[in-house]
């Protein structure tokens, strides 16, 4: 019969919660013969737990509204023993909606309750530990922000020797070994403000800045005008269609171009020029930088703005990897944000942010 | 209403919000006097709906949710605020206070019963008379006092509590609400009704069911009506008794309901016998 043997117990209740008919699935999950099971009050076959929750929850849910689905209780099948069952139920109502009783059906869920028990565990340890990560990392970047601090010192003793015995040396021998060093200390000094840099992102709430309206023009022309010099065989190509006036960091701006265009320099074919371009339209800033040469591989486009991820680099001399996580920081903490795209023809980076 | 995870920070929003709001309080009645509903443990002023309306003419009646419960605020859990039972008294005195009531019938059911009395204790001339429903200041077992459960049980229920959240979901669909004694009524659609947040639950039943009052009880000064159903294994007759021994002036009735919940499962004689007390 469908009701007797069902894969689950099944029970009828009156409105009031006692039991007028069970099935022999339940009777033998009880353990007990069927015919003791009628007259039964439905809490009599529950835990003590259950039996609370019944008084205090489950039964006047029921008794009102006569409806519950998948409540989690434990069947007591023995002195010390529980099957642990979900519950649902409805109403039976007559002809004028009155409640006259209640279907009721209990399906096993010991191997659900394992589960859940073991996910239990296994959250509770996964944010143990991501907590301990949390605390490791902020010991890291307190470490960081304090060792770039201390370095800074020692480099200005450095720099300040340097000029000292630039001023008493004759020798060119000596100068052109005074050139390499201030060359030297000039890169240590931008790692380390890289550094510092990243620091104060991660442990603050991102890189500050002091926008000001001003003309970002000679600003981008300032920056290439920089690389050209220092790349004198690259080429570069600007672009600039600026209508509205921008409020912008100047250091900060200067910094992030001139981020990318490095990495445009390093990455980028040599034979072919690298272009900056720049406009605004309906209170937006586009600012672009781009170059030809092989693209970006799909692995590295995921991780490329993440802090000291490093692509490959003919370059012997490396970074740490930070540029372009410094250069989306400074477009976030101005309001806008970094996008890239990369094919066979071109590489393109795009600064988006609000001009004010 | 979404499920409040435990490992999120749970204060500072408590400020924001008016005890009228975090208590999803109903104000109802055209009576002057006031008379304050509090609901038990695991549900919601849905629990007084057969007895608060048969109130309404001669009252004001107040019904509101302790947080967690039904449609209160969450975020006003606090969990040392509400790691004792005063805390909630605490919640009750907010309420009332913002109303700018005195004099308050205060009705309580269950684990709010003993929240009234310690809310009338520290505040005194808020309250007129206390109702308590299924009561007891104590729910483990003791030298000479029945409370109903051994320790060992408690910690049973507890455990329960805290390997299944499940029992206690708030992920329950929309529930259908009958009222066999007002057909007319119709059936409404509620999706709060007997829902609390887990984590709130578990830690509400740990502060409900080791809870231990009775020195409180007396101290009480207010005309107390203790109502003890025939066969509650929540609050058992003889915790009813002790009751009646501890208020003085007290007086006990017992109900022929049976359960728990007699402002379900016997409205009409709840009612009659707060009638005759107020």
């Amino acid at each position: 019969m469908l009701f007797e043997d069902a894969p689950c117990g099944y029970v009828i209740l009156t409105p009031e919660g006692r039991i007028t008919h069970a099935n022999r699935t339940l009777a033998r999950w009880v353990g007990a013969p069927q015919g003791e099971l009628a007259g039964k009050h439905l809490r009599d076959l529950l835990t003590l737990p259950g039996r609370i929750f019944y008084e205090t929850n489950f039964g006047p849910a029921l008794s009102l509204q006569g409806e519950l689905e998948e409540v989690a209780l434990d069947l007591a099948t023995g002195p010390s023993e529980r099957l642990p069952v979900l519950i649902s139920a409805r109403a039976l109502r007559d002809a004028e909606d009155r409640h006259i009783g209640t279907r009721l059906i209990l399906v096993r869920a010991a191997e659900r309750r394992n589960y859940e028990r073991d996910l239990q565990g296994r959250e509770a340890e996964a944010i143990q530990r991501l907590n301990d990560e949390k605390s490791t990392a902020e010991l890291r970047e307190q470490f960081i922000a304090v060792l770039g601090h201390d370095l800074r010192n020692p480099l200005a003793s450095i720099v300040g020797a340097t000029r000292l015995l630039r001023r008493e040396t004759t020798s060119d021998k000596s100068l052109r070994v005074l050139d390499m060093m201030e060359t030297s200390v000039d890169r240590m000094a931008d790692l380390i403000d890289d550094v510092m840099d990243f620091a104060r992102g991660r442990l603050g709430s991102g890189i500050s800045v002091q926008r000001r309206s001003a003309s970002l023009e000679p600003v981008l022309r300032q920056v290439v005008t920089e690389l050209e010099v220092a790349q004198p065989s690259r080429t570069f190509v600007c672009d600039l269609a600026l209508t509205e006036p921008v409020s912008f960091d100047e250091g900060r701006i200067g910094q992030l171009v001139s981020n990318l265009l490095g990495n445009a320099v390093a990455h980028g074919d040599p034979r072919s020029p690298i272009g900056v371009s720049a406009s605004t339209a309906d209170g937006r800033l586009t600012l672009s930088v781009s170059n030809r040469g092989e693209p970006i591989p799909p692995a590295a486009m995921e991780r490329l703005f993440q802090p000291f991820f490093r692509g490959e680099v003919r370059d012997s001399r490396q970074g740490l990897g930070l540029g372009l996580h410094i250069a989306s920081e400074i477009a976030r903490a101005h309001g806008g944000e970094i996008t890239v795209r990369s094919d066979p023809t071109e590489t393109r980076f795009t600064l988006n942010m609000p001009c004010r | 209403m979404q499920h409040l995870g435990w490992n999120k920070a749970l204060r500072g929003r408590r400020d924001d919000l008016t005890a009228i709001k975090r208590h999803n309080v109903r104000v109802g009645g055209r009576g002057a006097a006031p008379m304050m509903f509090a609901h038990g443990f695991g549900c919601d002023q849905n629990m007084w709906r057969f007895v608060a309306p048969a109130f309404e003419n001669d009252f004001q009646t107040v019904l509101f949710d302790f947080v967690g419960a039904g449609g209160s605020s969450l975020d006003a859990y606090d969990p040392e605020r509400h790691s004792q039972l005063s805390g909630y008294a605490e919640d009750v005195i907010d309420i009332i206070e913002e109303l700018g009531l005195t004099g308050v019938v205060f009705v309580g059911h269950s684990v709010s019963a003993m929240i009234g009395v310690l809310a009338a204790l520290r505040r005194p001339e808020l309250f007129s008379r206390l109702v308590l429903v299924g009561p007891s200041p104590r729910y483990v077992d003791d030298d000479g006092y029945v409370g109903g459960f051994t320790a060992a049980q408690i910690e049973e229920l507890l455990a329960f509590l805290g390997e299944n959240p499940m029992a206690w979901s708030r992920a329950m669909a929309p529930t259908i609400m009958g009222n066999p004694d007002r057909p007319e009524l119709g059936r409404e659609l509620t999706d709060s009704f007997c829902r609390m947040d887990p984590e709130i639950a578990r830690a509400f039943a740990r502060v409900t069911f080791t809870a231990d009052n009775r020195d409180d009880l007396r101290r009480v000064s207010h005309p107390t009506l203790i109502l003890q159903c025939s066969d509650d294994i929540i609050a058992p007759l003889a915790v009813g008794e002790f009751l009646r021994d501890q208020i003085a002036g007290s007086r006990l009735v017992v109900l022929k309901a049976t359960g728990h919940c007699p402002n379900l499962s016997a409205p009409e004689e709840v009612v009659e016998a707060i009638r005759g007390f107020v």
